[in-house]
């Protein structure tokens, strides 16, 4: 028991020395994880393809102009019987974005993080985002 | 095919690993995912075909098409072999050894490895040819020759293997390929592929691997069952000390295989930094 308890102790401080490492991300690359940018608009396509696909949305500034944003995702592959597909990311409802932006200074070029729908339900990055509760009010 | 992930376990992928396992998300390897939809695989049967040997027909291996989308609720979130944290596919390592290159060759690999976003051809749409592409995603199996199919990230891929004892091509003007040019004969059980010609425009895997002219490929695929053991070595005298084996094992899949999706290099122009970019197979 003892030996395992070290063993615990051990793992825990590995996972804490490791934490900053968690900012390698595979797409550190192209896209800046540390800073995130929010956008409100539409979904106007979404290219299904490889290696990654596209999901674009249209935003609307104050004036009425739309600005065109590419949205990097995942493969292909990753959707693959997940049920989420090119139409039901085409909806047309506003959906509300966040994205780690171009690290080469590209406009409206991201790498999607969180797609937000009104009622509530998400298509995110991150598994803690699809709270029950959340999924709760979106019903 | 995860073909040279070899990258050692780092203690921020194990920590990773351990991170993402009260989140109910899997760190496995397809192979692993691909086993469990076939519970005791090699137990059943081994059918045969009318002359006797195995029968390799069948789905055998869906590339990362393991369902890294969940629904939960209305929502989608990620999870499978895809962490979060790190944004990288964190397949456990699949116990590879070590590619054995001479060292003014590993010195190439070292710099190629750090410059993986912009050189490796795969990560920009390249076919990632014969052996990085893998064990067959389908095989085709008829008396006279085996057809192995793959739905890759690069595009559809084929080979037709014929099994009528003819040897390579020796034509000078036949040009090398990503695929090369393969031919199969039966060693008892085993299928044996033998494949030469192939370009040294592909990498071995996306660690900056690269390969000479001179790779000679060798497949063996023996059915146990539902599955099918899968080895596959590389000799290329050229860079490395001595061939370099690899070893899988494939499960029968139930469903189809799917056309993959086009590839479009959208990213080319936009890498800055050289962190890794994970392309495994």
């Amino acid at each position: 028991m003892r030996g395992l308890h070290r063993w615990l102790w051990a793992m825990v401080a590995a996972l804490v020395c490791a934490l900053p490492g968690m900012a390698h991300h595979s797409f550190a690359a192209e896209f800046d994880a540390n800073k995130t940018v929010t956008i409100k608009g539409v979904v106007s396509k979404v290219d299904w393809v490889n290696p990654h696909i596209f999901i674009y949305v249209d935003v609307k500034d104050a004036n009425g102009k739309t600005t065109t944003w590419a949205l990097q995702s995942l493969p292909p592959l990753f959707f693959r019987g997940s049920g989420l597909t090119k139409d039901v990311l085409m909806n047309k409802q506003e959906v509300t974005v966040t994205a780690n932006p171009a690290k080469d200074g590209t406009q409206a070029y991201g790498f999607m993080t969180k797609l937000s729908y009104a009622d509530g339900h998400v298509f995110s990055m991150s598994p803690a985002d699809a709270d029950p509760s959340l999924r709760q009010k979106g019903k | 095919m995860g073909l040279a992930n070899h990258r050692t376990l780092t203690l921020g992928a194990l920590a990773a690993a351990v991170l993402i396992a009260p989140l109910g998300a899997q760190a496995q390897t397809n192979y692993a995912a691909e086993a469990a939809r076939n519970p005791g695989a090699a137990s059943k049967p081994t059918p045969r075909t009318a002359d006797g040997h195995p029968d390799l027909n069948g789905v055998w291996h869906h590339f990362f098409g393991i369902g890294t989308i969940q629904k939960v609720g209305d929502s989608f979130t990620v999870g499978g072999a895809f962490s979060p944290q790190s944004g990288a596919l964190y397949n456990t390592p699949l116990g590879d050894s070590k590619p054995p290159y001479k060292a003014a060759a590993a010195e190439k690999v070292t710099l190629l490895d750090a410059n993986q976003v912009k050189e490796d051809p795969a990560l920009h749409c390249i076919s990632p040819g014969v052996p990085r592409i893998g064990p067959p995603h389908q095989i085709v199996h008829t008396p006279k020759q085996v057809v192995f199919l793959y739905a890759d990230s690069t595009g559809n891929q084929w080979r037709v293997i014929p099994l009528d004892g003819r040897a390579h091509s020796t034509d000078p003007e036949t040009a090398a390929t990503y695929n090369g040019d393969s031919v199969g004969h039966w060693d008892g059980d085993t299928l044996v592929v033998d494949v030469t010609r192939l370009t040294d425009e592909t990498w071995l895997g996306d660690n900056g691997l690269f390969h000479s002219r001179r790779l000679h490929v060798t497949e063996r695929l023996k059915r146990v069952g539902e599955t099918i053991q899968y080895q596959v070595t590389m000799e290329d005298p050229e860079v490395f000390e001595k061939p370099w084996t690899l070893s899988r094992t494939l499960t029968l899949q139930p469903d189809a295989l799917e056309e993959a999706a086009p590839c479009v290099d959208n990213d080319a122009g936009h890498y800055v930094t050289k962190e890794h970019h994970d392309n495994t197979r």
